[in-house]
């Protein structure tokens, strides 16, 4: 395998080799010998400040399905991308102020009042009684005594939802991602800065996408098969 | 947009006036400020002293003690957020660190608010109007029970058997003459920095920043203890002086927030603070503001709420009885829960006109929490009730006094005298940290 490779055609020939045997055990509906769908095309760039001018070229173009990728945080690179903010931190306070009411409710239920709630036939065993008990004399509802828990469960709800939140809304975890198989893309964790155009996007026409990413002076252009 | 951080880069982005301090811009508002404050210090005085509209002279010297401690709050505030951003090697800051050492300056003359007149108070012997330690004939006519409490702990006061309270004047001395040398020594070095270009000034900062952090927790922790604790000398709490430090933390960033967006507003540091930096001041004021101290008063509350021992749990009594009890919960409501559902979002954070309104806003309840603090006396027969309805139905007509006109004065006195000085420092030095090695990253900062 030729370790340095300057031509395209040659780079998206070795990429789909490559491939090949990573997507055999991927399921997209089609036969293990069929010809792969092109995934799509990455520009190769050697500083950041060259990224963010593409990036807004690539905004502007109007292309829906893409990214950027960097070795590290590159600051203004949202803006540049037009990437709108997550709605996560809405999610999270929510989430937060269920589990205040969820460990509210849960107190007051099971330590001051003796109401049975019954589970349904088939579930003997998740029978649940409140249990009233008089503590060092204070009123059975009595909110100090509550807070520390209402306190922990909101954080608690709040942290579990910040993190799965995130993976789910970034589709991770993802074990195979069709760029892992360009050697070229490797550089992304090193010194090197990338844009993606998927193939999906609607704008993208495999052979105009391609002569539009040329010509925002990027090293090099690589089509990626999925 | 990459991150060059030339020197030569960032020369534009500040002002003449950054470079200067404001010179003559502002010296109405100096001088307004100057005779207001004297003019309202001397009026209180004068109505408190003589006992007019009403005012009992122990009834002022606490209102003193309020308004008083609402300005040393702002000024260790700022100390705080000085040695934090050294100790941490901060970037982001720089650009609003000078603010902050001339908040901390006002801690270079602000003792003579206090030992004149209490050393006053002192000399015509009647200390005891306001810490009832200080007159140990009056305490143990008054309640005996309280006093076998006290007497036990009174070494803590008076030590050297010169007068009553000699050991509380030593420390209290010893507490300006700390903050005074802090403050004076950031301000200076930082100038020194700015001046000559020196960067060993820096790196003596931020060594000097560790020593610091240990010296101001521990007599912010005592002075709160003295000053404030010891107004109800039997009540004790180990949490006071945290919750102390935290109205001090409120108080320090609102005033950074209010001066920074002034500053701006007369043209100064137009160019280098901008969003991020209010957005990242509006995080402290938020977490120090708002929940740390949701989360220390809760903490103080809940262990003597649960362990409803009377030495301790008549401290919360006094507070709930009367006109207290909707007063404590105005304070809930508006030092925690009203500002934390407004601030929590990121925008709010990021408008400067909105940020200062919620910075008026937490100055405004952090002096309301020190009124919560200092104002309520706890009755001498709190103790022999049964029952908390008995003791609540008793005390039912107990008044706050909060509008009374002596608290305002008082407060326009201090505040009015507090921005005189910090215009007059505004007005002398740079008002930007120069040659600091990280103002460049400071002026490119930018949030995730």
């Amino acid at each position: 395998m030729p370790t340095t490779v300057t031509a395209e055609r040659t780079v998206t020939e070795m990429s789909s080799t490559i491939a090949h045997p990573n997507t055999a055990g991927h399921t997209h509906g089609e036969s293990a010998g069929a010809k792969s769908r092109p995934y799509g095309l990455i520009a190769e760039f050697d500083t950041p400040g060259a990224l963010m001018h593409a990036a807004e070229r690539v905004k502007s173009e109007g292309f829906r399905y893409w990214d950027a990728c960097t070795p590290f945080p590159v600051h203004g690179l949202d803006k540049a991308m037009g990437i709108k903010r997550t709605i996560l931190p809405v999610i999270v306070f929510f989430a937060g102020a269920g589990g205040t009411t969820a460990a509210f409710v849960l107190q007051a239920f099971t330590n001051s009042t003796n109401w049975s709630t019954h589970a349904p036939d088939w579930l003997p065993m998740l029978d649940v009684t409140g249990y009233p008990f008089l503590i060092s004399g204070k009123p059975l509802l009595s909110l100090p005594a509550f807070i520390p828990v209402m306190f922990e469960l909101t954080i608690l709800f709040a942290a579990l939802t910040t993190v799965f939140g995130m993976f789910l809304m970034n589709g991770l975890p993802q074990l195979y991602h069709p760029l892992f198989a360009s050697r070229r893309f490797a550089r992304v964790t090193n010194d090197r800065f990338f844009i993606v155009v998927e193939a999906r996007d609607p704008k993208f026409l495999r052979g105009k996408t391609e002569a539009f990413l040329k010509s925002l002076n990027p090293i090099a252009v690589e089509a990626i098969d999925e | 947009m990459s991150h060059s951080h030339s020197t030569s880069g960032h020369v534009q982005r500040l002002t003449p006036l950054d470079k200067t301090g404001l010179g003559d811009i502002g010296a109405s508002l100096q001088l307004g400020l100057g005779i207001l404050g004297a003019g309202c210090l001397a009026l209180g005085l004068l109505i408190g002293l003589n006992g007019w509209m009403g005012v009992s002279e122990d009834f002022f010297w606490r209102s003193y003690l309020v308004s008083f401690c609402f300005v040393l709050a702002i000024s260790l505030g700022g100390l705080f957020f000085v040695f934090v951003q050294h100790l941490t090697r901060a970037g982001w800051s720089v650009v609003v660190r000078r603010p902050a050492e001339l908040l901390a300056s006002n801690l270079r003359w602000i003792w003579a608010l206090w030992i004149i007149p209490f050393g006053w108070l002192w000399f015509r012997g009647k200390a005891g109007l306001l810490w009832p330690w200080a007159d140990p004939a009056t305490m143990k006519n008054n309640n005996i029970a309280e006093w076998h409490l006290i007497e036990k702990k009174i070494g803590y006061f008076s030590l050297f058997g010169l007068f009553d309270g000699d050991f509380f004047w030593a420390r209290a001395i010893a507490y300006f003459a700390i903050w005074a040398f802090l403050a004076h020594v950031f301000l200076n070095r930082s100038l020194r920095l700015g001046a000559t270009g020196d960067r060993n000034n820096i790196a003596f900062m931020q060594k000097f920043a560790a020593p610091a952090a240990i010296l101001f927790a521990l007599s912010v922790t005592f002075a709160s203890f003295d000053w404030i604790m010891s107004l109800s000398p039997a009540w004790f709490s180990t949490m006071f002086g945290v919750y102390f430090f935290c109205g001090c933390a409120t108080a320090g960033f609102a005033g950074l927030i209010l001066l920074c967006v002034r500053l701006q507003s007369v043209g100064a540091l137009t160019h280098a603070i901008t969003t991020e930096h209010y957005q990242d001041m509006g995080k402290l004021l938020f977490a120090f503001g708002m929940v740390f101290w949701a989360y220390i008063g809760f903490s103080q509350y809940m262990l003597i709420w649960y362990a409803n021992v009377p030495e301790e749990t008549t401290w919360f009594l006094a507070r709930q009885v009367g006109g207290w009890g909707p007063f404590s919960l105005v304070l809930l409501f508006g030092h925690f829960i009203i500002p934390f559902i407004g601030f929590i979002s990121r925008w709010p954070k990021r408008m400067p006109l909105v940020l200062s309104l919620g910075a008026i806003w937490m100055l405004a309840f952090a002096w309301l929490d020190l009124y919560w603090l200092i104002m309520p006396r706890i009755p001498h027969d709190l103790t022999q009730f049964e029952r908390f309805s008995e003791a609540f139905a008793e005390f039912s007509d107990t008044s706050t006094h909060f509008f009374t006109p002596i608290n305002f004065i008082l407060l326009a006195g201090m505040v009015g005298l507090f921005g005189f000085c910090t215009l007059r420092s505004c007005r002398a030095y740079p008002l930007v940290c120069e040659r600091d090695p990280r103002l460049g990253e400071s002026l490119h900062f930018e949030n995730m």
